[in-house]
């Protein structure tokens, strides 16, 4: 049987063949023979060669999370790649940064207006969550083209704030 | 037998009776989270019925499940709920609760909360309103302080009036300065200025931080010491004069001038100084009349000179480093001197034996400055083993609601050297599972396992100096291959238990993920 994921949006094919009691894992060119037992719904052990692993898991619609000798692996389905992965710097590089809410929260002032000049890091609008303000900066020196949002919104994780643009 | 000697024999079994403690029957805890559970825990132990009060979206919370009654004191928001104090205290009459314990944040160091309850008969598990009022004005306690001959940290001494005025007492100073919220505390308002430019901003920002966390928006400037150690002594005070102090605290790992990483022994006290500052800090207590349990927090600079920082009024989301190192229970003794007993502690009778490490977890994305990162803990197994204590207000399934403090739980071990207790602590985060959310464990690893930390070479500008930009380290092949094949096993093994709908076409299909179609967890259709 084979499978496809993406863990930090690199493509890893695996094919898990059952035979007896044993499971045969192909991964790229490597061949591992692996006693696979589920303790629970959450948690596999894994013996491999000899050597014990234990692994816990637990996944949403989107993701499944596994921690693994203390490492935690986010292990998503194909095709989401192009979904929330185009933020942060990718899109700040652009010519029209759009800037985002980092987390669900509440904003608690736009400090710009729209057409006003922006130095790079000048504090564009402050977002409160859990207590704590986080102040989002400029990326670029440039213009407030277009403001998505006033001053005691809700806001949702990635939700648009303001949308910039660089001098031409 | 004379009148006289009557009237004497009166007054003193009076005063005894008064003097002679009525332990309570029932504590309300006035709290969420990890502490209002330590809390109620504290209570079962010595035999006292616990209330627990809850706003709307922690009505699935821990606190909730482990009080013996638990009262909905109204919606999301703090200040309609854990801040409204005319709810909590119709929640400790409704319930008959005699006292209420505070525990950190919300409403633990609020000196009208106090009076409140006073005026009310009820207990506050804390110190008396009037010293409460003094040491939360921090303005008012480094006058009092100065004048009493402990030293302080230059800076202004009355609130700021307006901004020109700061402006003039910041170029005084010298840049940088630190901006304080006056009612303040765990580092909510407070902020670094370097230069005038940021003065402006740094104040409003501080003001408007200030006044959501405290509901005040006082703030002051202060100059900023560079790069110093964060000590802290613990204080018992009763409630007929007796003080004594169990020990330092050293608390300078910080984000945001928020410790995240505790330890006791300090590495930088000797005995002499150990002695010294603990009889400062016993001096500010008295000097404040306080009573009950409080924290006397000092900078410490390059050269072991110690300034007078402020008073916690509070039990200290650190407190069980001490506890482990001391074998004192400080939420018992809170609750004993609060119920009018006489301290049973002597100061020459206390003692440190090993070293104890605290890490704060909190739900917060450390490799994207600290964000809070609210959601379902879809996966919760706590670490365990010989000298692990782990305090905790969360399990598998509970949401993380994004209207309070992140801190979910605290990890604390204690062993007979620093070497052993950081060993347990790196292996202990290791043994800690939390899947669904960002959390600080593995950051927390890191620090705990990094060469300086090790050294104990632990100032507060260590997190900015060593774990700017940190990044979690790839993890090994091997381990990879491993974490593929088991996401693919359970989903085999979901297949073939059936639980996936349309059975999985084994060869034909390229990508699983294609054909499934719609797919949850253990759902119902």
């Amino acid at each position: 049987m084979e499978f496809e994921f993406l863990i930090n949006n690199v493509r890893h094919k695996i094919s898990l063949e059952k035979k007896e009691d044993r499971f045969f894992i192909r991964h790229q060119d490597k061949l591992l023979e692996a006693d696979i037992e589920a303790i629970s719904p959450n948690m596999f052990s894994l013996l491999v060669e000899g050597r014990s692993y234990l692994v816990y898991i637990a996944g949403d619609k989107e993701k499944k999370y596994i921690s693994l000798g203390s490492d935690l692996f986010i292990i998503q389905k194909p095709g989401e790649e192009v979904r929330g992965i185009d933020r942060g710097e990718d899109r700040l590089q652009k010519e029209k940064p759009v800037i985002t809410a980092p987390m669900p929260g509440k904003v608690i002032k736009v400090c710009v207006a729209e057409n006003e000049a922006v130095r790079k890091n000048q504090t564009l609008a402050i977002v409160e969550a859990m207590k704590m303000e986080n102040e989002l900066k400029s990326p670029i020196e440039g213009v407030v083209k277009k403001i998505f949002v006033a001053d005691g919104d809700l806001v949702d994780s990635e939700k648009p704030l303001l949308e910039l643009e660089a001098p031409k | 037998m004379s009148r006289t000697k009557k009237n004497q024999k009166k007054r003193k079994k009076k005063r005894e009776k008064r003097k002679k403690s009525i332990m309570f029957k029932k504590i309300l805890i006035a709290n969420r989270g990890e502490i209002a559970v330590r809390v109620i825990k504290a209570c079962r132990e010595v035999g006292i019925a616990s209330v627990a009060v809850y706003s709307d979206v922690d009505r699935a919370s821990l606190h909730v499940q482990m009080a013996d009654e638990a009262v909905c004191i109204g919606p999301a928001p703090a200040t309609e709920s854990y801040l409204n104090m005319d709810r909590i205290v119709e929640a400790a009459r409704a319930t008959g609760a005699e006292a209420i314990h505070p525990g950190y944040g919300f409403l633990a160091e609020n000196p009208e909360f106090a009076r409140r309850l006073e005026e009310e008969k009820l207990v506050f598990i804390g110190p008396n309103s009037k010293a409460l009022a003094l040491v939360g004005d921090k303005i008012r306690a480094r006058q009092t302080m100065e004048k009493a001959g402990i030293p302080i940290i230059p800076g202004m001494k009355r609130v700021l009036k307006d901004i020109s005025e700061c402006e003039a007492e910041a170029r005084r100073l010298g840049y940088p300065v630190m901006i304080k919220a006056s009612a303040g505390g765990g580092g909510k308002g407070m902020r670094i200025v370097s230069s005038e430019e940021e003065l402006r901003p740094g104040l409003e920002a501080g003001m408007r931080e200030a006044k959501a966390a405290f509901g005040d928006e006082s703030v002051y400037l202060e100059k900023c010491i560079e790069d110093p150690r964060h000590v802290e002594f613990q204080v018992l005070a009763d409630n007929y004069g007796h003080v004594v102090h169990l020990f330092e605290r050293e608390c300078s790992i910080q984000r945001r001038h928020q410790k995240i990483v505790e330890e006791t022994p300090s590495t930088a006290l000797d005995p002499e100084l150990r002695r010294k500052m603990g009889e400062t800090a016993k001096k500010v207590l008295k000097v404040a009349r306080y009573n009950n349990a409080g924290t006397v927090e000092f900078l410490l600079d390059k050269d072991k000179n110690f300034y007078f920082l402020e008073v916690n009024a509070r039990l200290q989301v650190e407190h069980p480093v001490t506890e482990l190192t001391t074998g004192v229970d400080l939420v018992h003794q809170q609750i004993r001197i609060a119920a009018g007993e006489k301290l049973g502690l002597k100061e020459e009778e206390l003692s440190q034996r090993g070293h104890a490490i605290e890490c704060r977890i909190y739900a917060e994305d450390p490799s994207k400055n600290f964000l809070p990162s609210s959601g379902k803990i879809l996966y919760l197994k706590e670490p365990k083993g010989p000298g692990v204590r782990h305090d905790c207000g969360i399990y598998s399934g509970w949401e993380v609601p994004i209207y309070y403090d992140p801190i979910l739980a605290k990890l604390i071990v204690w062993a007979e050297t620093r070497e052993v207790a950081c060993q347990r602590m790196k292996t202990a985060l290791e043994d800690y599972v939390v899947l669904g959310i960002n959390t600080t464990i593995r950051f927390l690893r890191d620090v705990i396992s990094h060469p300086r930390f090790r050294d104990g070479a632990t100032t507060t500008s260590f997190i900015k100096n060593h774990f700017d930009g940190w990044k979690e380290e790839g993890a090994s092949e091997d381990l990879l291959r491993l974490a593929v094949a088991a996401a693919a096993f359970s989903d085999f093994s979901r297949s073939q238990a059936g639980m996936v709908e349309a059975a999985t076409p084994v060869k034909e299909s390229y990508s699983p993920w294609k054909t499934l179609g719609r797919w949850r967890i253990g759902g119902k259709s």
